[in-house]
């Protein structure tokens, strides 16, 4: 088993999940979202893995109940996609009339009807493009349609932040002193070693 | 010395980086004395010539420090952790720590949880083909059953099944046949201390069809518990009868060895691992609806 120290320590650091970008809730009409990109980061979609990796977990954990689908193709020209779906899509609709046909992404939107099965039968409310869109503006866009609420990390969270961040600067600094201590060990280790060899080789 | 160079250079350049090959102009002998390295550790050494004991038992932390967890609570973690990957393929994980001995037996057991976490298994079943046995295996579910055509076919190197069992009246047959070569390796060998050779193929092939098998390697027991689509209601039911079992099953070795859990952690395949604290959830909790639709 992983060393209780390390596992602990891991666990404290889950605070990342809990606070940062990403840490948002969703209002209720939201009913799923869905990401459509490529397995490669080669043509664009690497803002949208990133996005998957480093933020979905926090909306997942904010929004326990919302089921978040995933589906990646090999090909690096097929769509690259964020899809919500709400539940009152007429509503929606309506509210943010813009979104729902939005210039960049309509060649994107129109592919992914093509060649991949929707997952439900509607049309999603929002689709946003993510080709070449860096993880952080993503989740702007998708909080701007959605109208998300952002949560604020509170003092204490940010103190154990910042204490987390000290420790990792800290220990990074350690493993540097250790690592010299130890290869100028080998070093004398080897030297001695040489020095010996090539005597016995002489005499 | 200027012999000693051609036979030492090729050597060192097989031993070592090439860049620790010594220049001319290495002092050597010269200031040895001085080469010795300050740290802590170069103190320590007189106390180091005693011959440590060796111990016996694993390295216990406490528990006391750690933060522990809920169900429904580590539950919501994974869940956000797995976010996006295929609920199949994702699996809830069980981690038993024990206190017991290194060199104690240990424990080993199978068993059927509630709800199934693997549902495709193959299983074949050597015994005479055609007899009431047979006829029982396929019945509960074996996708294989036969003696000879299962040699032949496992000779020439085709082993499509996970689980191999062999009624007893057949297992001089199988020890003849000479599959021990292919099969023993991949663990798939009938063997009585396996308890895969049995009398009453039925009962075991269905035990078997939603069973899993958990032995304790260095101290920790670890199982597959869970889809990653069960609901918490499900889980628990699958944690509770896979605690039941262990317990039984250390509580039915002898007497003078002592084996105790320590700490149950719930993991998954991409999450860190959580302690279970063992209540189902807490006031802070989110409610299990919540963690039961899709992922």
């Amino acid at each position: 088993m992983v060393h209780i120290v390390k596992r602990m320590r891991k666990l404290r650091e889950l605070l990342w999940i809990r606070v940062g970008p990403g840490a948002i809730i969703f209002p209720k009409e939201v009913s799923k979202i869905r990401m459509e990109f490529s397995a490669n980061i080669e043509g664009g979609h690497r803002g949208a893995r990133k996005f998957w990796r480093e933020m979905l977990p926090r909306i997942k954990y904010r929004n326990p109940a919302l089921p978040i689908e995933i589906s990646r193709h090999k090909d690096k020209l097929g769509p690259s996609i964020l899809e919500v779906y709400t539940t009152v899509k007429a509503a929606a609709a309506a509210a943010t009339p813009a979104s729902t046909t939005p210039t960049p992404s309509a060649e994107a939107g129109a592919g992914a009807t093509q060649d991949t099965l929707s997952a439900s039968p509607e049309a999603p409310a929002h689709t946003i493009d993510l080709r070449m869109a860096q993880e952080s503006e993503i989740l702007a866009q998708l909080i701007a349609r959605t109208g998300a609420t952002v949560l604020k990390a509170t003092a204490e969270e940010k103190e154990e932040l910042a204490e987390i961040a000290e420790f990792k600067e800290r220990s990074e600094k350690d493993r540097v002193e250790v690592r010299e201590k130890l290869e100028a060990k080998r070093r004398e280790e080897e030297m001695l070693r040489l020095a010996r060899g090539e005597m016995v080789a002489a005499t | 010395m200027a012999q000693a160079r051609p036979l030492l250079a090729p050597l060192s350049r097989l031993g070592v980086s090439s860049s620790s090959i010594p220049k001319s102009d290495i002092p050597r002998l010269t200031s040895l004395s001085y080469q010795t390295i300050r740290c802590a550790t170069m103190k320590a050494k007189p106390t180091q010539q005693k011959k440590k004991k060796t111990r016996n038992t694993f390295i216990q932390y406490d528990l006391k420090r750690a933060d522990q967890f809920s169900l429904v609570d580590a539950m919501h973690y994974i869940r956000a952790f797995e976010v996006g990957r295929n609920p199949s393929s994702s699996k809830y994980e069980m981690h038993v720590r024990v206190r017991t001995l290194k060199n104690g037996p240990v424990v080993r057991n199978r068993l059927r949880l509630p709800h199934a976490v693997k549902t495709d298994l193959r299983i074949c079943v050597i015994c005479p083909p055609g007899s009431k046995v047979a006829i029982e295996a396929k019945a509960a579910g074996a996708s294989l059953v036969g003696e000879d055509e299962i040699f032949e076919r496992v000779k020439e190197g085709v082993v499509e099944f996970d689980r191999c069992i062999c009624h007893t009246d057949s297992l001089q047959k199988l020890n003849k046949a000479g599959v021990a070569r292919i099969l023993g390796p991949r663990g798939l060998m009938p063997s009585n201390k396996t308890g895969t050779v049995v009398t009453q193929v039925g009962t075991t092939v269905r035990n078997m069809v939603g069973g899993s098998e958990y032995r304790e390697r260095l101290g920790v027991i670890r199982m597959a518990v869970g889809q990653l689509g069960f609901t918490p209601e499900e889980m628990q039911t699958n944690v509770k009868a896979f605690m039941d079992t262990l317990k039984k099953d250390i509580g039915q070795m002898s007497d003078r060895i002592s084996k105790e859990i320590h700490e149950v952690v719930l993991s998954s395949t991409h999450s860190p691992g959580f302690t279970l604290n063992g209540e189902f959830r807490n006031a802070n909790s989110v409610p299990t609806k919540d963690l039961s639709g899709p992922m």
